[in-house]
């Protein structure tokens, strides 16, 4: 790969704005609404794009992918409604931002990190692709163990206000996970009945009763979502909010590359994917932070780690995809069949026999990400208007519209009614404090979680000791170890100095 | 004095327990494999929520909270209003196959704003029909989804055919 091919291709992809800039706004649109994700919305145009040459149908799914994972962060934020599993971490911090009348704010910090977060892993994979395409062999079963552990740790994290309540919530939402045929011999486990649930619990109806039905239901107690100094924020947005935003962005620049590169690593692996990335990037951008008790309560860290982890995964799940021929995710899946059907197959040999392509799409991927933010910076300031809605429109509008888009990922019917069992569940678990993102990582990890482990325990024939076999495997249960302590030498050390202070006033 | 109430906050452990339970009952004849992780999870759950039973059972014999409902119903003047929503939700979802995408999101928007308290005619008009009309154009037009079609999506079909 010379500076002049890549140069080229750079100039190809720039002169193919007009496919790329209606796949962003399309992304936008459909990313918005939980349900929509990539995948389901490029197999419903794959008629367009099995009839336009490959380059412009390959500008067209990376530009609509990345859009999609960037705009699954704006109802997070606004109406702590996650478009996608990706984003749901995302409304740990960016709703209480939105709340403080920082929705302008934490908007532009979710844009940033999603742009800047995708174009420096896509530049990274770049230039490393080769070594890159090995970390998928080198995480297997045993050592992803512990990288989902990692995300189960936030249960934990998110449980500290009530840890029983907490520890309840995610434990309810592991055994939901466990839910359908297990891994070894597909035999069902507590499905009722329904030949719907035969494939686990589906989660974007989770998602969408957890978050969007259960989040309406309690929007009906007041006028508005926000309080009136958040109101009067939202009246007044002016672009000083944006010009902010781009300043916090600025001062936490570390914080976005080294959360995407965590997205990056965890995209690689196939079948893990942006929720577990955006989870684990999250716990981990809280346990090394100066101030870990200040996640939650609204602060610019904890929008950036979700959100550049999420989009750290964009250029990861292609990589196993063109590099092994191993779709990394079910989206890369659906660009796999469209490269097909076009005649070229997916490998180690894309890159001799078609460079253009095989680089192509990460190139692809940085020119949509460029054009992006140019698109989506300015439509903050407008969007951070969307908390005058009054409920009474508002919530409505949320559960139908919502309940709609729980259809279309499997189009069974079956899910709208999920999503509404959902919704009951997530409002009951909101009114009591039993918090609704333990249940939602529970639901997300668990059958992965699973996944590995049986895996695991398949290939050492049930000798638990395969868990710590591996050298990569033991350093991370190592790290895990060092995460969970950590916290509490912390508070120890807050402890100590905290008496020794008073100690030292009392003499 | 005022006391806490705790009732609501048993709801969650009860349904766990129900399903833990249900989930031991349909794993019973199952391989070690296909139950290992459920049985290690659902055992937690259960000690759990025996923990969660025991500090509520605590907290009432001391006389510091009751087994009302208050924090789940609670504000009264929105109960109706959330009630009358699940009901309309589910009537939304059964009809829509016959009423199909269009119809049924107009038609439910506009019984869930009027529920709501809206009474101007014009945003009981409006309002349901660009929710509707953009929900038709992005899933149906746009995207050619399978969600279900009706009488509006028959006749423009039908209008397009013939132009």
């Amino acid at each position: 790969m010379t500076w002049d091919f890549l140069l080229g291709q750079f100039a190809t992809q720039f002169g193919l704005w007009w496919v790329i800039w209606p796949a962003i706004l399309l992304g936008i649109v459909v990313g918005v609404l939980p349900g929509f994700s990539p995948q389901n919305t490029l197999i419903m145009l794959l008629p367009l794009t099995l009839a336009v040459p490959v380059e412009q149908a390959l500008a067209f799914m990376i530009a609509l992918y990345c859009a999609n994972h960037l705009a699954g962060g704006i109802p997070a934020i606004l109406v702590k409604i996650p478009g996608s599993g990706g984003a749901a971490a995302t409304t740990l911090d960016g709703y209480p931002m939105t709340q403080k009348g920082q929705a302008q704010q934490a908007l532009v910090l979710c844009f940033t990190a999603s742009v800047f977060g995708g174009l420096i892993t896509t530049l990274a994979t770049l230039a490393l692709l080769p070594w890159l395409s090995q970390i998928g062999l080198v995480l297997r079963s045993v050592e992803m163990v512990v990288v989902m552990l990692f995300g189960l740790t936030l249960i934990a994290v998110i449980a500290a206000k009530d840890f029983l309540k907490g520890l309840i919530a995610g434990f309810f939402g592991l055994l939901i996970g466990v839910i359908g045929t297990d891994h070894i011999y597909n035999t069902p486990r507590a499905t009722f009945g329904f030949l719907e649930l035969y494939d686990g619990v589906p989660l974007v109806p989770a998602l969408i009763g957890l978050f969007a039905i259960s989040e309406a239901l309690v929007m009906l107690e007041e006028k508005l979502i926000v309080g009136k100094e958040g109101q009067a924020k939202a009246v007044s947005a002016q672009w000083a909010g944006i010009i902010d935003g781009l300043r916090l962005s600025v001062k936490y620049w570390w914080q976005i590359i080294w959360t995407a590169f965590v997205g990056l690593f965890i995209g690689i692996v196939p079948g893990a994917g942006a929720s577990i990335a955006a989870f684990v990037a999250y716990q981990q951008s809280r346990l090394w932070s100066k101030h870990p008790e200040l996640y939650g309560t609204g602060i610019p860290e904890g929008v950036i780690a979700p959100e550049a982890a999420n989009n750290g995964v964009t250029s990861g799940t292609l990589v196993p995809t063109l590099a092994l021929g191993v779709p990394g995710g079910s989206t890369a899946a659906v660009m796999m069949i469209v490269l097909q059907y076009h005649g070229l197959v997916m490998g180690p040999r894309l890159f001799a026999t078609n460079p253009e392509v095989a680089y192509g799409v990460f190139v692809s991927m940085a020119v949509a990400y460029i054009f992006m933010i140019f698109t989506i910076l300015p439509l903050a300031r407008y969007m951070s208007r969307i908390v005058l809605i009054e409920t009474t429109y508002l919530a409505p509008i949320i559960i139908l519209v919502t309940i709609v888009a729980a259809f279309v990922e499997r189009q069974y019917l079956f899910d709208m009614g999920l999503a509404l069992v959902f919704g009951v569940i997530g409002y009951i678990a909101h009114k009591t404090n039993y918090h609704v993102t333990a249940i939602l990582i529970g639901i997300i990890l668990g059958p992965l979680f699973e996944q590995y482990l049986v895996r695991a325990l398949r290939i050492s024939q049930g000798d638990i000791t395969i868990l710590f076999s591996s050298t990569l495997g033991n350093t991370l249960w190592a790290l895990l170890v060092l995460s969970l302590l950590l916290p509490l030498w912390r508070t120890w050390q807050q402890k100590k100095a905290l008496a020794a202070e008073q100690f030292g006033e009392e003499r | 004095m005022n006391k806490a109430p705790l009732g609501a906050d048993l709801i969650i452990p009860a349904l766990a327990l129900c399903f833990a339970a249900y989930f031991f009952f349909s794993i019973v004849d199952l391989a070690w494999e296909a139950k290992a992780n459920g049985v290690l999870i659902g055992t937690v759950l259960i000690v759990l929520i025996a923990i969660q039973a025991v500090r509520v059972g605590m907290e009432l014999a001391a006389g510091r909270g009751d087994l009302s409902l208050a924090t789940l119903v609670a504000p009264r003047d929105a109960l109706g209003k959330r009630l009358g929503m699940v009901l309309l939700t589910v009537i939304f979802i059964a009809a829509m196959p016959w009423l199909g995408l269009t119809l049924s999101l107009f038609l439910g928007l506009a019984a869930a704003l009027y529920l709501m308290g809206v009474r101007r005619r014009t945003q009981l008009f409006w309002v349901p029909f660009s929710v509707a009309a953009s929900a038709y154009s992005l899933f149906i037009a746009l995207l050619n989804s399978d969600l279900p079609h009706g009488p509006v999506e028959n006749a423009v079909t039908a209008l397009a055919a013939l132009l």
